[in-house]
């Protein structure tokens, strides 16, 4: 399997298309009314320049690649000192928008090809994937622990390496290990099996979807695990009958949707396969009129964007040809596949919910910290960080925050515990969970 | 480790002694604290270069400042030590501004982003350096109140355009930037901190800078070389619910300025600018293209703002009254529709489309100067087709812009020249162009805003000896030891 993983040499012209001009320090609308907010985690919270926005990261990437930065550890640390949240690249208008992400990621690509990076808890992370196959240092048998419960009240979940479903839930390494998250795995589960969902997983052979290892830029640690998914799918699809693989998790669903997609077999494998986030395929079954709720949950409760499940699934529609402006111009964005509404109208649709925004939503809402290998890098920061976007949902009065992302549900979590915030963290599926009428019920 | 190339060595200048730093950076640590001052190279290089020609050059060190008595500390080492201070809030100024000349200390300012007060009763506003447009836009409109809001980036700071006689959308009914600062809060180059305006007498009124002498002089206009500006209050304005653009397009720029002169006598635009059809492309083409024969060579919007549709109407009397007058001298001026995106980028302020260099950069790829200067309107035109012969001969597109500033017959002319700065060909060709077209517009009588130092150079060998003297005697009595932003007076 070929994969088509840009090196940061290759990324120069886009990078001196960078004017330098700083729009993408802050999130502005004009509207009227006009809208402004801070979007950069790193900006906000180390100030200087090169850490401010695409700008900044643009710098770097020009004196790495000119030779004027040659690395050292605080260069090093500087370009993981960035959630690749991409809340600077909405605000930039120029022809490397669609690329600034992909010039972040690169860079890290190059320090880890020349044995510079990653950082070094970074590199526990990819020991750990090398070693166990996800980045929790986990063994394989403790990835379907969440699963007891289910097993114990008589309701076992399928396991497609047995038998086949239709529907793969996809669990992700974070909702199956890290305990504090187990709620959106457990809660995804409930929802199914209240639905009567034919679905299964993976089980103990369930792999990492890459999309860490990607994001600190050890693309063959990626390449490895994504090969491996992408011949389970096949598989799955060939022998199991898997037409459907759902995640509740951002960001493995932008890893198999967005990263896989760099596979020279991606179109060949995928074939009949359609990825789904949970929020979305909640929200499909939600409109054909087949989800039914019971009781209320009486809260004022506020949105956060996972930034994989929202502005990192853009589409960027570009000149290939030069037929309109010029070859590889940036001619404009398609937001038709973030997940923007799906979840805000689940949450309108549970009764009792008064719903509110937060100032920075949707494309420019703030990153929750926790991304681009921050929260393992640079755990104090990821958490300092969380307690901002945690602080933002308080100042809306809400009592809950609710995300679509086990990462966003720690970090948030966390940041909530640290301003000591008496707003509560959920997952849409928890909420859900908690007022779906069961197929049982009826 | 990789090599410096011959370019970048040849680009990148230091001025500090390495044996120096580890104590210098001991000092700044006192002052900012260790979070807020470094000299790592990484953080340096990015604040090395801009869009501009102006060739990138390293500070010695960053500081962050939080609160003005760190500055004023900060100013007291650097004035004892003699290290050069540049004050820096997005350095997006297209002119090298905050290009350090000579190493020394980059003080950015953009920590200090309060907004200290709005008053809607008063129409004034006092804000901090790091305030950026976007956020000073979003916090007065909760009031219904404008500023004039420069086609720059959002995240641009509103102080820093206002202390280097920035130009913003109500220029042609309240003036320059500048010219809405009504009190100012300084820091000295030697540490004191003074005030001038209505705030020096009384510390919360920032009303209003006369009736004392104009003292707020001595820290317009200066390029960050006469002190650090920690507070101003500025005069905001109350939005009229009622837009009106009147567009127009012409063959030549002598019709255009004719035009021009006659609406603004009735002094009723907000703005009254015309563009050249390179510059009304979406965006600038780069390299020069030749206009289609059957397009107009100029477009003018004017921009106004009514309370009431009476109001509005009047207006429109008194502009259909130009215009037929104009159509009578025989001009090719014409009514026109101007294209929808370029027009948003004129009346939609501040603009994340226009100020992220979109219209303008696109097609060129990193670089942007101009030969951005005031000029008396009646030589415009003669000024223009010389500047469109140097710019064609260089291939660059004569991307002009001229408007009308508040109750005066002169104002902006100025060409966005974007180019290719991957190219250190390419970028030397548009500095050469820019340069050439400079010097015709000061042998006419104009002079350069925010010149960058080729500029400055230039304006100085034109000045009159009297006035050179003045302004070096009063560079050495704010600053004895040259400190602030060095070398960009070209005294
Ligand atoms: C696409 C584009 C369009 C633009 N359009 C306009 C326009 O229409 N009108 C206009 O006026 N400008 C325009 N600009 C220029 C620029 O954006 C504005 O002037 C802007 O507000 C400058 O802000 P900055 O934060 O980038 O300042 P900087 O570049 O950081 O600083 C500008 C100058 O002010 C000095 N300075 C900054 N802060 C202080 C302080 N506190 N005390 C003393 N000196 C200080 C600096 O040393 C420097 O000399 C444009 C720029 C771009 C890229
Ligand atoms: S990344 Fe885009 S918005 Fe940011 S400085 Fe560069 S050109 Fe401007
Ligand atoms: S990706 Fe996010 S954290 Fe990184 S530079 Fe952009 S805005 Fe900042």
């Amino acid at each position: 399997m070929d994969w088509k993983i840009a090196e940061l040499k290759e990324l120069e012209d886009k990078i001196w298309r960078c004017t330098a001009c700083g729009t993408c320090k802050v999130a502005y609308d004009y509207g009227p009314p006009p809208t402004f907010g801070e979007i950069c985690p790193a900006g906000t919270e180390f100030g200087f320049e090169g850490f401010m926005a695409s700008k900044g990261k643009i710098a770097f990437a020009r004196g790495i690649l000119s030779g004027e930065l040659p690395w050292d550890d605080e260069l090093l640390e500087a370009i993981y000192k960035c959630t690749v949240c991409a809340g600077c690249q909405n605000q930039c208008q120029l022809d490397h928008k669609p690329y600034i992400p992909e010039i972040i990621e690169a860079m890290r690509r190059k320090a880890v090809d020349e044995g510079v990076g990653p950082m070094p808890l970074h590199k526990n992370l990819l020991q750990s994937m090398k070693n166990y196959d996800n980045p929790y240092q986990g063994p394989r048998r403790v990835r379907n622990d969440w699963t007891r419960p289910f097993k114990k009240a008589g309701k076992p979940i399928k396991d497609l390496n047995d038998e086949p479903a239709p529907v793969l839930f996809f669990v992700g390494c974070t909702g199956a290990f890290n305990t504090a998250a187990r709620a959106v795995p457990t809660s995804t589960a409930s929802i199914f099996q209240k639905l009567g969902i034919d679905f299964g997983i993976l089980g103990e052979n369930e792999i990492c979807c890459g999309s860490t290892a990607m994001r600190v830029g050890d693309s063959e640690e990626f390449k490895r695990v994504a090969t491996k998914n992408l011949e389970t799918f096949k598989w799955l699809h060939d022998e199991r009958g898997v037409k459907t693989i759902i995640s509740s998790c951002a960001g493995c669903y932008r890893a198999i949707k967005k990263d896989y997609s760099l596979s020279s077999e991606y179109d060949k494998v995928m074939e009949g396969i359609e990825v789904l986030h949970t929020a979305d395929y909640l929200n499909r079954l939600y409109k054909e009129g087949k989800l039914q709720f019971k009781g209320e949950l009486p809260w004022k409760v506020t949105y956060h964007d996972p930034c994989h499940t929202g502005r990192h699934l853009n589409k960027f529609i570009i000149d290939q040809e030069g037929k309109q402006l010029w070859k590889g111009a940036y001619l404009d964005e398609d937001q038709s596949a973030c997940l923007y509404e799906q979840p805000r109208d689940l949450l309108k649709a549970i009764p009792g919910i008064e719903f509110v925004e937060m100032k920075r939503n949707r494309a420019n809402a703030f990153c929750c910290g926790g991304g681009g290998g921050v929260m393992t890098g640079f755990g104090e920061w990821a958490t300092k960080n969380a307690s901002l976007r945690i602080q933002e949902g308080e100042d809306t009065g809400a009592e809950r925050i609710v995300s679509i992302c086990p990462f966003c549900h720690f970090n948030l979590n966390e940041g909530a515990k640290r301003i000591s915030s008496q707003i509560k963290v959920h997952d849409l599926t928890e909420l859900i969970d908690q007022v779906l009428v069961g197929k049982s019920d009826d | 480790m990789s090599e410096l190339s011959t370019l970048q060595k040849e680009q990148v200048v230091t001025a500090a002694d390495p044996g120096n730093v580890d104590s210098v950076l001991k000092e700044l640590r006192k002052i900012v604290g260790d979070a807020n001052c470094t000299a790592s190279r990484h953080i340096r290089y990015a604040y090395s270069y801009d869009m501009s020609f102006v060739k990138p050059k390293l500070p010695d060190y960053v500081v962050m400042t939080e609160k003005v008595e760190q500055i004023q500390e900060l100013l007291r080492f650097a004035n004892k030590e003699k290290i050069p201070v540049v004050p820096y809030t997005g350095g997006t100024n297209i002119g090298g501004l905050t290009i350090p000349e000579r190493g020394g200390i980059l003080l950015d300012l953009k920590k200090m982003n309060n907004i200290v007060d709005i008053d809607p009763e008063a129409h004034v506003a006092v804000i901090e350096p790091g305030v950026s447009h976007a956020k000073l836009a979003d916090a007065l409109y909760k009031h219904k109140l404008r500023f004039g809001w420069p086609v720059g980036p959002p995240s641009a700071s509103v102080m820093a355009c206002a202390v280097s006689h920035g130009i913003g959308g109500l220029n042609a009914k309240y003036g320059l930037n500048s010219q809405e600062i009504t009190s100012m809060e300084v820091v000295l180059p030697t540490g004191e901190l003074v005030r001038v305006g209505s705030c020096a007498i009384r510390h919360d009124a920032w009303h209003s800078c006369l009736p004392l002498p104009q003292l707020d002089g001595l820290f317009k206009g200066w390029l960050g070389s006469s002190g650090v500006v920690t507070k101003i209050g500025i005069s905001v304005h109350p939005i009229p619910p009622l837009l009106k653009v009147f567009t127009v397009s012409c063959d030549k720029v002598e019709d255009m300025y004719s035009y021009m002169l006659n609406l603004s006598n009735y002094e009723m635009c907000d703005d009254l600018t015309a563009v050249s059809w390179w510059l009304a492309q979406v965006p600038i083409p780069y390299p020069f293209r030749p206009k289609p024969n059957d397009a107009p060579e100029w477009f003018s919007f004017a921009t106004t703002t009514s309370w009431t549709e009476k109001e509005k109407e009047a207006r429109e009397e008194i502009w259909e009254k130009v215009f037929e007058e104009e159509q009578k001298k025989g001009t090719s001026i014409k009514r026109t529709v101007y294209p929808e995106e370029a027009l948003k980028g004129r009346t939609q302020l501040p603009s994340q489309v226009v100020g992220s260099t979109k219209n303008y950069c696109k097609q060129g790829g990193a670089g942007i100067s101009w030969p951005g200067t005031f000029t008396p309107a009646k030589v415009w035109a003669p000024v223009y087709n010389k500047w469109k012969d140097i710019l064609i001969a260089h291939n660059l597109s004569p991307s002009v812009r001229m408007s009308m500033y508040r109750g005066v017959h002169y104002g902006m002319l100025r060409a966005m020249i974007p180019f290719n700065k991957q190219s250190a060909e390419e970028t030397e060709n548009a500095r050469h162009a820019i340069v050439e077209c400079l010097k015709v517009d000061l042998d006419a009588g104009g002079i350069p805003y925010k010149p960058p130092i080729d500029f400055a150079n230039e304006i100085i060998k034109r000045a009159d000896p009297g006035y050179l003297e003045l302004l070096r005697r009063m560079k050495k009595f704010l600053d004895p030891n040259d400190i602030m932003n060095p070398g960009k007076l070209g005294i």
